[in-house]
Order: C-alpha cells, then structure tokens, then sequence
C-alpha cells in the first residue's frame, strides 16, 4: 500500500483544457473519490495516474517517489473499469491471473491467490467460465478480483458500480466498503454519483471543468460547501440557492432575495452589505405555525420519497424545497410557517463561500 | 385469397426464381468444367454437347496428364509458396501497421492512416509495365520473389484498411487493462489484440491468399521461365499449347478453383464469429 501525491497536474485536449494544476494528497490506505459531472476530468486523471496517458505538466507521486518516467506496468498500480474490460477470450481464472503470470509470479502462489481473491468475491464457482457467459454483477466481481490478486500499492477505480441495477449497486457499494476495511489498500475511486461518494469516501475531491473544487471529508463537503458549485452538486435534493442583497437591518444582516426577506442573524454579524447568494439545504428547514416564524411559503407540489416527503413551495418569487415527515399534514395550496437556523445558511459572495 | 397473402406469395417465388437464375449463371460454368475435367478426349470430341457424366466412365487422366505431364506439380508449389509468403507477410505487416494507425500517436498518424487506400487509385494495368521495366533493368524480373513484393504491395492496403476498421471496434480499455496487468506495447498486441482479432485475421489471410493465388497479369508479365510459373499463368500456357484437349485445361482450372473453395469454406465459420461479446457490459 502507498500514499500518492498529484502536484499541478495539467493535461490539455487541443484546445479543451483537461485538467489544471490539480493538486491531491491520499494518505495511505485512504479512500479517496474523484467526484463531479460528466466531462469534468475525472477520469483522466485516473488515466494519468495510471500512466495510460501522459500529462502536459505536473508529477504523479507514489509513495514520495514520481512516477512519471514509469510505464503502466511498472508502477505496480491495478484499475477495474466502467465497463470492466475482461478479456473476452480468457476464462474467469485465466483473467484474475493474467497479471500475475505477466509479472513470472511461480505458478503455486498463482494457484494460491486466485483462490484466495475468488473465495473474497465469492466467485468460486465462476472460475472456469468465460466472460460472456456472466451476468453484470459477475463480471463486475472478477473486475474486482482481477484488480484485488494482484495486492498493488493502488487500486483505481472507474465509476464501477455504474453499469449495475439500483439494488445490486447498494450491495456492491457496501461490500466494497467492508473490503476496503478488510484489505486496507490505498483506493482512488472515480464516480458521478455523489451518494456513492459520500457513502465510500474517507476524503472526496469535488471537480468540474478540470479543476479541483473542494477536498474533504464527506461530512465536511456537505455541511461547509466551499462555493456554490458544490453545493448544488452535492445533496439530494438540491440545496436551495438565492441570489439578492445583504443589507441590514436594525444592526443585525438579512439577507433580501425577490420577495422575501431573510434574519441571518447574530451569527452573521461581520457580514458586509452588497450582492450574495444564500443556500439553504431542505432538511434544515423547519415549518410551523408560531408567529415567530417570519417566512410564508405557499405549498405547490408534494413528491412522496417512502422515508419523508418532499415539499415543493413558492417563498416569494422563489421556489423552495424542504422536507417534511412522511406523515404531514401539508396540502397543495397551504401556506406554511418556515424558519430557518441562521447557523445553517450558507452564504456566498460572487459564488465563494463566506 | 387476400391481397397481402398474394403479395407475400408473389415475392416469395420472385425470390426463388431470382436464387435459381443467379445459380444457374455461377454454378453452371463451374459443373461444366467439373464435369469435363473428368471425361475423356475421345468423348468430348464425339458427344461436345453432352452435359451428362457418365459414373462408371469417369476418367482421371486428365488429372494425371496436367499433374505429371504438364508440370503443373511444379506450378501448385511454386503458388502455395508465393500466396503462403504473400499471406504471412500481408498479415504480419497488416497487423502491426493498422495497430499503429489504430492507437498509436504519432507525427502523420492520421495522413497515414487516411493516405492506405490510395495505392489503389493506380490500376494494375497502369503499374506493370512500369514495373516491367524497373525490374528488367534490375534484372530482377523473372522471379517469383518479385512476385510476392509486387502481390504484397497489392494486397496489403486493403489487408491494413480492414485490421484498422476492426481494430477501431476493439474497446480500448481491454488495452488499458493488459498495459497495467503487465504487458509491453508488443505484449498487448500478442495477447490480447491478435486472439481477439482472429475473425478479422482470418478475412484478411482469405482475402490475401485469394489475390495472389489467383493473380494472372503480373505473373504473366514477369514470369519467363516455366519452373517459376505460378498455377493461373500455367493454365494460360496450357490453353495456348494444347489445342484440341480441353479436359486438361479443365482439370487444371479446377485445380486453380478448388483450394480457394475448400479454404473459404473452412475459414467461413470464424469469419462470422465474434470474439468480443462479453468483455464490456451486458
């Protein structure tokens, strides 16, 4: 196992700037997620840790030591892919040892890891059969063993879950979990999908557009979004975000968006006037009917989510979402009572946090 | 009878009659030299019209004499090698070259790899007396080496332009996996890309086999010496020299004819079948 280091990574396309200056640091059998929309360099950079593709500028470090000059092969690394990339003429067994035979490993220790990676997945009983005759889930699996047999300093992983059903993913995801635990390895773990995320991830880089975003633990991203960029893409559903004036009112910050208007309280105190944007995740929105309670939403749709309810609101000109227990009373054409913790609103200046 | 239910019967016999007309038109000279191969002079000459072979006549001579008599043991060694060299080298070439232009990066790469098909905008009529003379100068001409350089510049862009096409369809992640599993560049191409390319390779091997088996004018042209002849310029030198017996011209055609038949038909089933299914996902 080994730590890795990315210092000012830069690849471009042409034209299309790749990746710029990406700099992350993984700890020893970290968890590590790449996370952000499609396009936004991801994978790349996963390739370019490998060394499938060359960057313009910046040092891949493994363990201290650049690996730059390496070929793939010698930088003692394994990836499992998107779409799993078996080799379609290899039984199961023949692929998990590919890479061991590659490397002239003797032939009982071959024998031996083999059975011990297949015995971890649970692939027994797949070893003599050929790719195509696997279900998803299976080959998602030996992908998993091809990588896991082989115990390299790094394991990259391509969004690989994304080709499962719903339910299967959920397994998987927690499996994959418990085998991080159980083997301790160093994980680089690319993904989309900001629920795999925060579930796997131990430290989660935010990205888009080539550039880093934010890195953190999951807890950290969610709660403290650097800019409001990450905080839209993470959450579900989405963080409430309004663009309006900071002004002040009888000494203390309120925040006027179009047609409301926001306490931001003491807390917010230092707070200069001028142009911000507020966000506001649904579930810390509480609703009542106290007379403390100085916002009036106007209920417009409800969408029912099994564990609790989504409500779908107009706060002035603005739409807003929160969240309601599943059994609230809450009607199309109410108007509710919200407030909102002052602590718990995230305000940005020109799309930064502050 | 209702209207669709005519329609459908209508163009189902349109359909037989068109598969029995195109059988007749590529079936028929085929019997005919089939069948004359196996008679003999005499009852050719006596019943020319006789589209009938009569089984307990059939007469092998025509074999023996071409075979024995005519050289022609000579000239199916002297094809088998040039179209076993030509094909060796045609997919050797083929493979490392369309791999290149494939998924290596390179200065020209995409010049290289659009500029392949080119050579075939010059007509072989065109080349061979050129060549005829460039290789008489050199002294090189009548020989069956020259041959296969001139077979291999005539086969291998279109052998380059279909390893590339297939090539392109192989999913470049299963590359990515050997590179990190332990292979050199050479080491993928080995392992992973010819095992999975089999069905192409073998297209492209038919294909070759069959341009320099087959191959009249530059072996016309270049060859002088009878021991270099190559099988479809003896058969020329045969219908020129043998007028009357034409069994003998018919039993070395089916001895051009039928390799290429037994070999399509064995290769036919790996044409067909494709390697990659259940790499990716399903």
């Amino acid at each position: 196992m080994a730590s890795l280091t990315l210092k000012a990574i830069t690849k471009r396309f042409g034209k299309v700037m790749a990746l710029s200056r990406v700099d992350i640091e993984v700890k020893d059998g970290e968890f590590c997620v790449l996370l952000g929309p499609s396009g936004c360099g991801k994978s790349t950079l996963l390739n370019i840790i490998a060394g499938l593709i060359p960057q313009d500028q910046g040092t891949v470090l493994l363990d201290g030591q650049s690996v730059d000059s390496l070929a793939p092969r010698d930088r003692d690394i394994a990836m499992v892919f998107q779409s799993y990339a078996l080799y379609p003429h290899m039984s199961v067994s023949q692929n998990l040892s590919f890479g061991l035979r590659m490397r002239g490993t003797p032939k009982p220790t071959i024998r031996e890891s083999v059975q011990w990676v297949a015995r971890l997945l649970g692939i027994e009983d797949l070893l003599d059969r050929k790719p195509r005759e696997l279900s998803g889930g299976q080959r998602q699996r030996v992908a998993m063993g091809r990588a896991l047999v082989r115990r390299p300093k790094l394991f990259l992983l391509d969004e690989p879950l994304s080709n499962l059903d719903a339910r299967l993913r959920a397994n998987v995801r927690l499996e994959l979990k418990q085998m991080h635990h159980q083997i301790q390895g160093t994980m680089i773990y690319v993904t989309h999908d900001q629920v795999e995320a925060m579930t796997l991830g131990d430290k989660v880089v935010v990205m888009r557009d080539g550039k880093v975003h934010q890195i953190g633990p999951p807890e950290a991203i969610y709660s403290y979004p650097s800019n409001t960029f990450v905080a839209t893409f993470i959450g579900s559903p989405e963080i409430n975000l309004y663009r309006g004036m900071l002004v002040r009112k009888d000494g203390l910050p309120h925040f006027q968006g179009a047609g409301f208007s926001l306490n931001l309280g003491r807390l917010q105190i230092d707070l200069k006037e001028g142009e911000v944007e507020v966000g506001i995740r649904p579930e810390d929105i509480g609703t009542g009917q106290a007379e403390s309670m100085d916002l009036r939403a106007k209920v417009e749709m409800i969408s029912y989510v099994g564990s609790e309810k989504y409500i779908h609101a107009r706060l002035g000109d603005e739409a807003l979402t929160f969240c309601a227990p599943k059994d609230t009373a809450l009607q199309p054409g109410n108007v509710v009572h919200v407030a909102v913790d002052p602590g718990r609103v995230h305000i940005f200046h020109k799309g930064r946090r502050i | 009878m209702s209207r669709e239910h005519l329609e459908t019967n209508i163009i189902r016999i349109l359909r037989i009659l068109g598969i029995i007309f195109f059988i007749i038109i590529v079936a028929f000279p085929f019997y005919w030299m089939i069948v004359s191969s196996f008679k003999s002079l005499e009852e050719l000459l006596m019943r020319p019209a006789n589209l009938w072979l009569d089984i307990r006549k059939i007469n092998f001579n025509a074999y023996y004499e071409v075979l024995f008599e005519h050289g022609f043991s000579r000239y199916i060694a002297n094809s088998t090698y040039v179209s076993i060299i030509t094909v060796a080298l045609s997919v050797t070439l083929a493979t490392v070259g369309g791999y290149a232009v494939t998924r290596l990066r390179f200065r020209g790469q995409a010049f290289m790899s659009y500029s392949i098909l080119i050579i075939y905008m010059f007509p072989a009529i065109v080349l061979v007396i050129p060549l005829y003379v460039v290789f008489s100068h050199m002294a090189l001409r009548d020989s069956i080496h020259v041959l296969i350089l001139v077979y291999l510049a005539q086969t291998l862009p279109v052998a380059l332009y279909m390893l590339r096409s297939y090539f392109q369809t192989l999913p470049v992640e299963i590359e990515y996996a050997g590179l990190i599993d332990g292979c050199s560049r050479m080491g993928v191409i080995w392992r992973i890309i010819i095992p999975l390319s089999a069905p192409a390779l073998a297209s492209v091997a038919l294909y070759t086999f069959m341009i320099a088996w087959n191959e009249f004018l530059f072996a016309f042209m270049f060859l002088d010496t009878p021991e270099k002849f190559t099988l479809s310029r003896g058969v020329v030198q045969l219908a020129g020299s043998v007028h009357l017996s034409k069994q003998l011209v018919m039993a070395a055609s089916v001895m051009v004819t039928v390799p290429i038949l037994v070999l399509f038909l064995f290769f036919e089933r790996y044409l067909v079948r494709g390697l990659t299914s259940g790499a990716m996902k399903g």
